[in-house]
């Protein structure tokens, strides 16, 4: 839908149109599903395991079940479901045996919140503790303990996905491209090296959250904080074998989600429980701490890259094995290590490639989807490598990336063909590097070191990422005129905070030449009422949602056309409208307004025609295919949003402390539909990725043990915590079928944070980064390194 | 909060006394409330009955004067103290101190003593206080008696507040009023945060003391050095008493080598000048 009309032409695109949930969410009127009440509802509460991996020898809740006001006791072995969205692997709680810290063992449903957390404490459960798999590196090793040894017998996705039955492998993704080894014997230098992630909470403010409630004849109606209730909807289908049409999934308005809420969280849960309680309505809200071990968080990455370059600073070959750390479930995590393994190499072309990346079950907190879908994490190994290998070769980092970016006539991993409506990255980097004076210290800056002893270094990193999500992605938009000739639209993309519907209605009001507001969007989604979207996730909302709104907008139209060529006696040719109307182009006089059409029209002697007005725009994504299993070449990608952060920090050269002082980010989104929503995203990620990149991550125990399982330990940032400046630019390169030209850009803001500040820190005292997230002590660390020579500037090695 | 405790909230001290007597190792004392409340939540605490200070009117209140030197009652909030004129004039460092403690919200709720009682390594204010040589007026129905605050910890989060007792005021002595002073916080966020280290220095021209948080069980204050002790020296003070340890906050050896940097600076801002 690729549309050149000039920005000026265009009346609600590219304008800072309102958020239409600002006002409920800002004085506290919008519904959250914690704010629904309903006779009789019963809370939940849960037992969770102390252990990373136990037996589970025996459970006994006799005394739980005969404390007054308790209605349902569950443990896994009354549970005999598997869920899961590509992989089914989870029970619902843990069945026989824990597979990790803070996992579910046995669930109550009372009264009260305060019954049902007293009951859960008389619940004796005896463990046997057993040795835990704890490192995804070491899943080649014999005799590691087996976190799943069921493996073998789960379903799966076949045609996308290949886990290793009688390993610790969920699933392995290979990329080949070109010849690896024969590009390496070309190259003049090789670089191999390593970087590491740790998991990552998803902290969105609004916890996971669910109402169940299971009546007979097997009918189900659910309420839940869900980044889509179509989703949620499917998989409890699948699991419980009912019947799509017996279950309704409700989501009220999102706290936020950032891919924590995507697939299926609790509703299995509180169903059950409200199944085993006689029907009534559960209710269960997970605390903070049970957000960080009892619900999925962000998988952790180990990543090998292995890099062959001319001494022109062309990169011709690389090698890269991916660890994904997926913890004790991979059923969505396994979808991870393919999307970042078709894009590990970042946005540069690589003519050789060849890529292994492993979802490897350990007993940890299990992972899933999170901004960036992996592309955060193997972002900072490539960022990092981009930056090691120019300053062997003595090239300028901002140089060596601009050699190597993706641009038209490339060839991505997967072997498609970039063009020029692709996106572009170098001009994306050009922007932010003369946002931040990149390559030289301002007079400013000179002083401002000389004053507080700091050091400043400036970096310049790129980005880019495709929607992951199946080949077969779609959504509808409906479109319902009302008598007001206003329009109540249909559509189950969860708008869990991203501005969505803001840029939908923008975008209906600009096919439709309406004022925008006469578009009604409701925030709240229900399977029962609004058609099929598959999930909010992967940034591909505007553009599939977008293009669906511009064929609803584009059929009310027709129909409405239709009406007034049958009223007023004309061609449908000859027809034009405003606002208002539908008149005859050539004889203006001659109009019938919208209200008069929006519930059928009725000619001056009460005849009337054509029933009300209802207009249906669908939109699937197209042209996409599996990837080959064995090399993973096809097409993946609706789009590719392109990116970058010119980041400058300041650095205390003896202690390691520092402040980001600056973040410049560009994004090529071809083309602006919000401008605020562009900016809200803009800095909302990246501040996400300065949380990712300075404090954030679980950290363990030897026994797998979450050792900082709240927010006491793990930090995220504050309001003090913000650079002193941030400035963020749009790239306009139109999608060719993008809505207006545009893609999305929900995730890419936080991807290449991290890699931007280690590189800064790194041009400011010299220091070699590979871990994230770099906290003050870490830079201390690599200091002393340094003082002791050990990270001295290594000879490249020739090959 | 999912447990049921009484709550009670006497209007005098005499019927505080009688009420903690009663309720002898099963109440908790409320005032703030800021730690009380998130260890019920956390159910790392399940006292019988809450007892409410906040009502007594003779724990509240700051007094200064030249002779007693300061007196924070222990129901005084953070905000309170940070904007006392008299702290502010005199005790400079007490107000820098509690200006660290947690975050805006919680500092118009938490109170210094508060604070002190949790008994926590990284208690900020404490660090500073014990710098000044504070002591606390501990009372009950037996009378009152007055401790160090260097003696009152006892452990982590343990003190030596017996069952029956309650910290009534912090005392800080009037030598101390006007000294110079540094403290420095090591923070893993810019936002509110725990002290990964935290170090306040106190100088007079007859003492100079650095009390240091997060460096042992306990938050601890060297031995009383010369005004113009060396730099050498006072490190070699801190070295004495500091002996931090390995967490998921920081290591060890980052504790140790950021006291010393933050000794280093305050001590060359005092002795520069650059020190009030």
């Amino acid at each position: 839908m690729l549309d050149t009309i000039p920005s000026k032409d265009l009346k609600h695109i590219g304008k800072a149109v309102e958020r239409d949930d600002a006002i409920e969410k800002l004085t506290g009127q919008a519904l959250y599903t914690g704010d629904l009440e309903f006779t009789g509802m019963l809370h939940a509460k849960l037992l969770r395991s102390p252990y990373a991996r136990a037996k589970i020898k025996s459970i006994d809740i006799s005394k739980a079940q005969k404390l007054p006001g308790v209605h349902a006791v569950l443990t896994g072995k009354d549970l005999h479901y598997r869920v899961g969205l590509y992989l089914v692997d989870k029970h619902i709680m843990a069945k026989h045996i824990t597979r990790h810290f803070g996992e579910a063992v046995a669930a109550v449903a009372a009264e009260t919140p305060e019954i049902a957390q007293k009951a859960v404490e008389l619940i004796k459960v005896e463990y046997e503790e057993l040795t835990p798999f704890l490192d995804a590196t070491k899943v080649f090793d014999k005799d590691v303990p087996l976190v799943h040894p069921d493996l073998g017998r789960y379903s799966y996705i076949k045609e996308v996905f290949t886990p290793v039955p009688g390993t610790n492998i969920a699933n392995h993704t290979k990329l080949r491209k070109g010849d690896v080894e024969e590009g390496f014997r070309k190259s003049d230098y090789i670089f191999e090296r390593e970087y590491t992630n740790p998991n990552v909470q998803h902290v969105p403010m609004e916890t996971h959250i669910a109402i169940g409630k299971w009546d007979i004849g097997d009918r189900i109606t659910i309420y839940t904080s869900a980044q889509s209730p179509f989703t949620v909807r499917n998989l409890f289908s699948f699991s419980f074998g009912i019947s799509h049409s017996n279950i309704r999934v409700i989501t009220p308005y999102v706290g936020g989600g950032f891919g924590g809420k995507a697939g299926i969280g609790l509703e299995p849960l509180v169903c059950c429980l409200s199944k085993a309680a006689g029907g009534r309505h559960v209710k269960l809200q997970a605390t903070r701490e049970e957000e960080f071990s009892l619900l999925p968080c962000r998988s952790g990455l180990t990543y090998r890259i292995k890099t062959g370059v001319k001494k022109n600073g062309k990169i011709i070959a690389q090698k890269m094995t991916m660890f994904w750390d997926a913890g004790a479930y991979a059923d969505y995590a396994v979808n991870v290590t393919r999307a970042s393994g078709f894009s590990a190499s970042g946005p540069y072309e690589i003519e050789n490639a060849w890529v292994d990346a492993y979802s490897v079950y350990t007993n940890k907190p299990f992972g899933t989807a999170y901004r960036g879908f992996g592309h955060v994490e193997f972002s900072w190994g490539v960022e990092r490598q981009m930056n090691y290998i120019a300053d062997q070769l003595s090239i300028d980092p901002f140089e060596f990336r601009k050699i190597n970016a993706i641009k038209p006539g490339s060839k991505t991993m997967t072997g498609e063909v970039i063009t020029d409506h692709s996106g572009n990255v170098t001009k994306c980097m050009e922007t932010v590097a003369k946002a931040i004076n990149y390559g030289k210290l301002t007079a400013g800056e000179k002083a401002r070191e000389q004053k507080t002893g700091m050091k400043i270094g400036k970096s310049v990193v790129a980005l880019h990422k495709a929607p992951a999500m199946p080949s077969m992605t779609g959504t509808v938009v409906v479109l319902k005129l009302n008598e007001d000739a206003s329009v109540t639209v249909n559509h189950a993309l969860t708008e869990i905070g991203m501005g969505t519907y803001t840029s939908l209605r923008q975008i209906i009001a600009e096919v439709l030449k309406w004022p925008v507001e006469r578009i009604r969007i409701p925030i709240e989604n229900d399977t029962d009422r609004d058609p099929y979207d598959w999930q909010t996730v992967a940034s591909k909302g505007l553009l599939l949602s977008g293009n669906a709104a511009i064929l609803a907008a584009q059929d009310l139209l027709d129909k409405c056309y239709d009406i007034a060529a049958q009223a007023l006696r004309a061609m449908k040719c000859d027809l034009d409208h405003d606002a208002e109307k539908v008149f005859i182009r050539h004889k203006q006089e001659s109009f019938i307004t919208f209200k008069q059409m929006s519930v059928g029209y009725a000619y001056p002697n009460g005849n009337a025609i054509c029933g009300p007005v209802i207009a249906v725009g669908r939109y699937i994504a197209q042209g996409l295919t599996n990837l080959d299993k064995e090399n993973s070449q096809g097409y993946p990608a609706i789009d590719w949003t392109y990116g970058a952060h010119g980041v400058i920090t300041e650095v205390n050269p003896k202690t390691g402390a520092f402040n980001v002082i600056k973040v410049a980010s560009a994004y090529d989104v071809g083309r602006v539909i919000n401008e605020e929503s562009v900016r809200g995203q803009a800095i909302g990620g990246m501040i996400q990725g300065l949380g990712t990149a300075m404090c954030e991550g679980y950290i363990y125990n030897k026994d797998g043990k979450l050792l900082n399982p709240s927010f006491t330990d793990n930090k995220i940032p504050t309001a003090l915590d913000m650079p002193e400046e941030i400035e963020c630019f749009a790239v306009e390169t139109p999608q060719v079928d993008g809505p207006f030209g545009a893609r999305g850009v929900g995730e890419h803001s936080m991807i290449a944070v991290c890699g931007g500040v280690g590189n800064a820190i790194e041009k400011a005292v010299g220091v070699d980064l590979t871990h994230m997230p770099i906290r003050a002590e870490d830079v201390w660390k690599a200091l002393q390194k340094k003082s002791e020579g050990q990270g001295k500037k290594l000879k490249a090695k020739k090959k | 909060m999912l447990q049921n405790f009484g709550y009670l909230a006497p209007k005098s001290l005499a019927e505080l006394y009688a009420v903690l007597k009663k309720n002898s190792g099963k109440a908790m004392i409320l005032a703030g409330g800021t730690d009380v409340l998130v260890n019920l939540h956390n159910g790392c605490m399940a006292p019988t009955t809450l007892v409410d200070i906040k009502k007594i009117a003779e724990l509240g209140g700051i007094k200064y004067d030249k002779k007693n030197g300061l007196s924070i009652g222990a129901v005084v909030t953070c905000v309170e103290v940070a904007e006392n004129k008299d702290v502010i004039k005199h005790y400079p460092l007490i107000a820098k101190a509690v200006g660290e403690i947690g975050s805006p919200q919680l500092r118009n709720r938490a109170t210094i003593a508060g604070n002190i009682c949790t008994g926590s390594p990284c208690a900020d204010s404490s660090c500073a206080l014990i710098a000044l040589g504070a002591s606390l007026e501990l009372s009950s129905a037996d009378g009152v008696r007055t401790v160090f605050l260097k003696d009152f910890f006892i452990g982590p989060k343990r003190t030596q507040i017996k069952p029956e007792e309650v910290l009534t005021r912090i005392l800080v002595p009037a030598d101390m009023a006007g000294a110079n002073f540094g403290m420095n916080k090591l923070k893993r966020i810019k936002g509110h945060d725990i002290a990964l280290v935290s170090v306040a220095v106190a100088k007079t021209d007859k003492v100079m003391r650095v009390g240091i948080g997060s460096a042992a069980p306990t938050p601890i204050v060297t031995k009383d050095l010369a005004p113009n002790a060396s730099l050498k020296d006072t490190l070699a003070a801190v070295a004495a008493v500091a002996k931090p340890i390995d967490d998921v906050r920081a290591s060890k050896e980052y504790r140790e080598f950021m006291i010393n940097d933050y000794v280093e600076q305050i001590y060359s801002d005092l002795f520069n000048g650059k020190g009030r």
